[in-house]
């Protein structure tokens, strides 16, 4: 099995069984809801992948050109367009671009090797959500535990001091934060490598079966290659974090100030409960329910992020891959880039619709 | 246990091992054993390094270049060509460090009918693949085949450039001894020949029906290497052919290439440990901040990469050769090595590099840059003056060559303008469109491009430029099942005689006389106007060495062939 069809279980089995319970336990607007959300996302992702199809074409430069240069004779260029079937009709292409998409296997690429597409996200994929995925909870803890910090603490020096961090952090160009931490934590001090999933060397003793260099450790019990996949985590998790971050201090930390002033919460205030507990066991808790609807909004900066981030630290994931390609004009991997892309957050989209729903019960569809 | 404290567990985990990652194993207080990849992992076996420096039996190389095929059949690029030459070896190769030829898997430099059209050699004894299959000239000419047969339909399609134009048929008479029949006589075949296009393939990888781009490692070759394992993102493991018979016998037990995205990210790692080695391609900027760091050393290479205006000569206004010779009386190369670049790049004044055969300072000689005055007695022959300027859109591509394109465009905008006579719209476009645009002859009229030889050798910056056809300059595009359109004008088709004679002429004095007329009529024809050459350059911790038996030791034995042969750098112990 290969490795993206591992993960696609992962992510898939668990999404099929969370739509279950919903379906079981939900209520009949809510099952409706969620099937319209499921039958609208199919066009929606049908448009897009189109759009993209012929918006890559309109645009001139061609990929064979674009990687001969001046080498390339025009036999050789008009041979290898035939091989790799650009020279049929766009129609045919176009054809032939759904049937691939429908089958999941997103034909072949365009330029180096021509490898099947299936097979570079294969690698690609996994790399970017080992990276995503701890950025993302990196920025929740920052952003969620700031924010309601800098409730607590309204008007005060830690209040100013956690709104001016998350204006600047937000304002920060990632490719900038990156090279900073690069060069104090990797060159510098040398506490950290500074680019790479994994050690070169380890990496040549750890057995591959996700992607998922993590988990592909602790399935092997190899514990360097553990520590290793975890050290060369640290920096591009940070910088991805750290700048998605600013925007959930702000966000949290305004709901709490809301939910604060809530009737509820001077009701409990008036029987003497802890301010501590008030605005961590109870009025966070409420506060969450916007903040949940940020996360899934956020997806798609998460991926832009990850496009540069990637770029920076030469991690291996799909925002490099796809950066490369736009460069190079390579049609069917921009245009799978961009659909796999649409689907993850039409589906995180959806999920966190579902989510919305079980935490808030007065939520009605 | 309620959800808010399932929260705030998972939180603290979360930052633990975040703690526990940055806290890890540091650089010096790691240990040495280096792994087997092909043995199943474990824990006791597996360093827990993270600098190239602890691990004396592997050297780490960095690179920005791709793999795009391991097929040699197919593969057309040069980081791909490094790799093939380093798991094979063809009838003849290069000394490291030089582009003289040597025997490699034939006994001798073979053979030459009187007519120049067969190329006969004996194979050596005993040469086996990394499985220890055994090679004889039945399979080696076999599979040099696929690049009559196959080769074409495969995507890189280097049998178009360098196979089918020249080989008529690749033969083995008996087990020893292979011979090729070629279309016609050219005198720089043996170079075409040490190329990895004619590297020995193990017919059990790669197939005589099918290109194989990326075969399923472990892939084996007769060369001093095999490659153990790769991901084409990431790295490939290269470790010793246990039948390696060759004299570059490798020291270390185990290379590794890494593979860059971002040379900036490269330049970082050869800077803090990770990597051995850094090579290709960094910037001019990377490299200056590369050479104030102790311990490292960078050295350079005076390879074969050129840098040229090309003017389409099909297209106004450089269908009037009083502008062409206008423009090339005018480009002050040493302001652009010298404002630009502070020197890291060589003025050049031919398309034939210095030290390729026969290469002369032909532009120089003609034009004697810079010469306001003669750019101007020639637009003004041509009825342009200051009061009608000649009309010159001149393109580039901002990123393809490094950023410092733009900077030398406007130096070059400058130049031209300078006669009061020209002006310079100066356009940038994106490589993927501009490629095509400027290549396909029908566009743009004038443009900047790059070029490394196929093979070292005068006749591989020449000839492409006239015979380019697609670019529109010298000759018609060919009547079909011809190699060759038709020449322009006269001196065109003078240039294309001469071209065709030096590259049949096997005696060099000769040969390097034919080379020298060309290039004056090169010159005198504006083909293209060379602007200047580019060093290559290597970024090498201080224990890293290169072998003192062969040529540029300091250059780790890369020569202007720019080949790397991993075999010869050595690693001594932190």
């Amino acid at each position: 099995m290969s490795p993206i069809a591992i993960i696609a279980l992962i992510i898939g089995v668990p999404s099929v069984l969370l739509l279950a319970y919903v379906f079981a336990r939900g209520s009949t607007g809510l099952r409706r809801y969620i099937l319209t959300r499921i039958v609208l996302t199919l066009p929606m992702i049908f448009i897009l992948a189109t759009m993209v199809f012929f918006i890559l074409r309109i645009l001139p430069g061609d990929p064979v050109s674009s990687a001969l240069g001046p080498k390339g004779t025009p036999e050789m260029i008009a041979h290898i367009r035939q091989t790799l079937g650009l020279n049929d009709p766009l129609i045919v292409q176009y054809g032939r671009f759904l049937w691939n998409m429908v089958t999941l296997r997103f034909g072949n690429s365009l330029v180096g090797g021509h490898r099947p597409i299936i097979d570079e996200m294969s690698e690609r994929f996994p790399a970017t959500l080992e990276l995503i995925i701890p950025a993302s909870i990196l920025a929740l803890l920052i952003g969620i535990f700031g924010g309601a910090l800098a409730a607590s603490k309204r008007k005060k020096a830690l209040d100013f001091s956690l709104r001016i961090y998350s204006v600047i952090i937000y304002s920060l160009p990632v490719f900038w934060l990156g090279l900073i931490l690069q060069l104090f934590f990797g060159v510098r001090l040398k506490w950290l490598p500074i680019s790479g999933r994994i050690d070169a060397i380890i990496g040549t003793s750890l057995k591959t079966v996700t992607n998922i260099y993590s988990i592909d450790a602790l399935i092997s019990g190899n514990w360097p290659a553990f520590l290793s996949v975890l050290q060369h985590l640290v920096l591009p998790t940070i910088t991805l974090g750290l700048i998605l971050s600013g925007v959930f201090v702000r966000m949290t930390r305004i709901n709490v100030i809301e939910t604060l002033h809530s009737d509820y919460i001077s009701a409990a205030r008036a029987r003497g409960i802890r301010e501590r507990v008030l605005i961590y066991g109870h009025a966070l808790k409420n506060a969450m329910i916007p903040v949940i609807t940020l996360i899934g909004l956020q997806v798609a900066i998460l991926l832009a992020g990850a496009v540069l981030t990637e770029t920076v630290f030469s991690w291996p994931g799909m925002g490099s891959y796809l950066v490369e390609r736009i460069s190079a004009r390579d049609y069917t991997a921009v245009q799978s880039v961009i659909t796999v892309f649409a689907m993850l957050v039409a589906l995180i989209s959806l999920a966190v619709d579902v989510i919305y729903s079980l935490v808030d019960p007065r939520v009605r569809y | 246990m309620n959800r808010q404290r399932w929260f705030s567990i998972a939180a603290i985990l979360v930052a633990a091992s975040m703690i526990f990652a940055a806290c890890g194993t540091t650089p010096t207080a790691a240990p040495t054993t280096a792994p087997v990849a092909t043995e199943a992992p474990t824990v006791a076996a597996a360093p827990t390094a993270t600098t190239a420096a602890s691990n004396p039996d592997t050297i780490i190389i960095g690179t920005t270049d791709k793999v795009a095929s391991l097929d040699a059949a197919d593969a057309y690029a040069t980081h791909d060509w490094e790799v093939i030459k380093n798991i094979s070896d063809g009838l003849l190769t290069w000394k490291p460090g030089t582009t003289d030829l040597e025997p490699d898997l034939a006994t001798d430099m073979g053979t030459i009918s009187p007519d120049g059209l067969t190329y006969t050699f004996t194979l050596k004894d005993g040469i086996k693949f990394g499985d220890g299959t055994p090679l004889d000239a039945t399979i080696y000419a076999a599979q040099l085949n696929r690049l009559l047969t196959i080769g074409p339909k495969c995507p890189n399609d280097v049998a178009d450039t360098l196979a089918v134009p020249y080989v008529k048929s690749i033969t083995a008479p008996d087990a020893k001894t292979i011979v090729f029949q070629l279309t016609k006589t050219i005198a720089f075949f043996p170079q075409i020949l040490a190329g990895a296009p004619y590297t020995a393939t193990d017919p059990a990888i790669f197939k005589a029906d099918a290109c194989n781009l990326f075969p399923t490692a472990p892939i084996y070759g007769v060369g001093a290497w095999y490659i153990d394992s790769y991901n084409p993102d990431e790295q490939m493991v290269l470790k010793p052919n246990p039948y390696y018979t060759g004299d570059l016998k490798p020291t270390a037990k185990q290379v590794i290439v890494r593979f860059y995205s971002d040379a900036n990210t490269m330049a970082l790692a050869v800077q803090s440990g990770e990597i051995d080695v850094a090579w290709r391609i960094l910037s001019p900027d990377q490299l200056t901040q590369l050479k104030g760091v102790s311990n490292l050393t960078v050295g350079t290479i005076n390879g074969g990469a050129i840098r040229y205006l090309i003017l389409n000569h099909t297209m106004k206004p450089f269908d009037d050769p009083n502008v062409d010779k206008a423009i090339a009386s005018v480009i002050d190369r040493n302001e652009i090595a010298d404002t630009v670049y502070a020197g890291q790049v060589n003025p050049l004044f031919s398309m034939v590099p210095p030290g390729f055969l026969g290469a002369t300072q032909a532009f120089d000689t003609m034009y004697t840059a810079p010469n306001i005055d003669q750019a101007k007695k020639y637009l003004e022959a041509s009825g342009y003056s200051a009061s009608n300027p000649v009309k010159i859109d001149l393109w580039y591509p901002p990123e393809h060559y490094g950023a410092s394109t733009a900077a030398w465009m406007q130096i070059i905008k400058k130049q031209i303008e300078a006669t009061g006579e020209a002006q310079v719209n100066l356009q940038a476009q994106e490589w993927s469109t501009y490629a095509p645009a400027l290549t396909g002859g029908k566009s743009y009229g004038a443009g900047v491009l790059g070029w490394f030889f196929d093979y070292p050798d005068s006749s591989n910056y020449l000839d492409p430029f006239v015979f380019n056809r697609g670019e529109g300059t010298n000759v018609t595009l060919p009547a079909s099942g011809s190699l060759n359109g038709t020449p322009i004008n006269d001196k065109a088709k003078q240039l294309v005689d001469l071209l065709n004679q030096a590259d049949s002429e096997t005696d060099l004095t000769k040969r390097a006389d034919l080379y020298k007329q060309a290039q004056d009529l090169y010159a005198d024809l504006v083909v293209t106007i060379p602007l200047f050459y580019q060093a290559e350059h290597v970024v090498y911790q201080s224990y890293i060495k290169g072998s003192s038996s062969y040529a540029s030791p300091e250059t780790l034995n890369i020569g202007p062939n720019i080949l790397f042969y991993y075999s010869l750098i050595t690693k001594s112990s932190q």
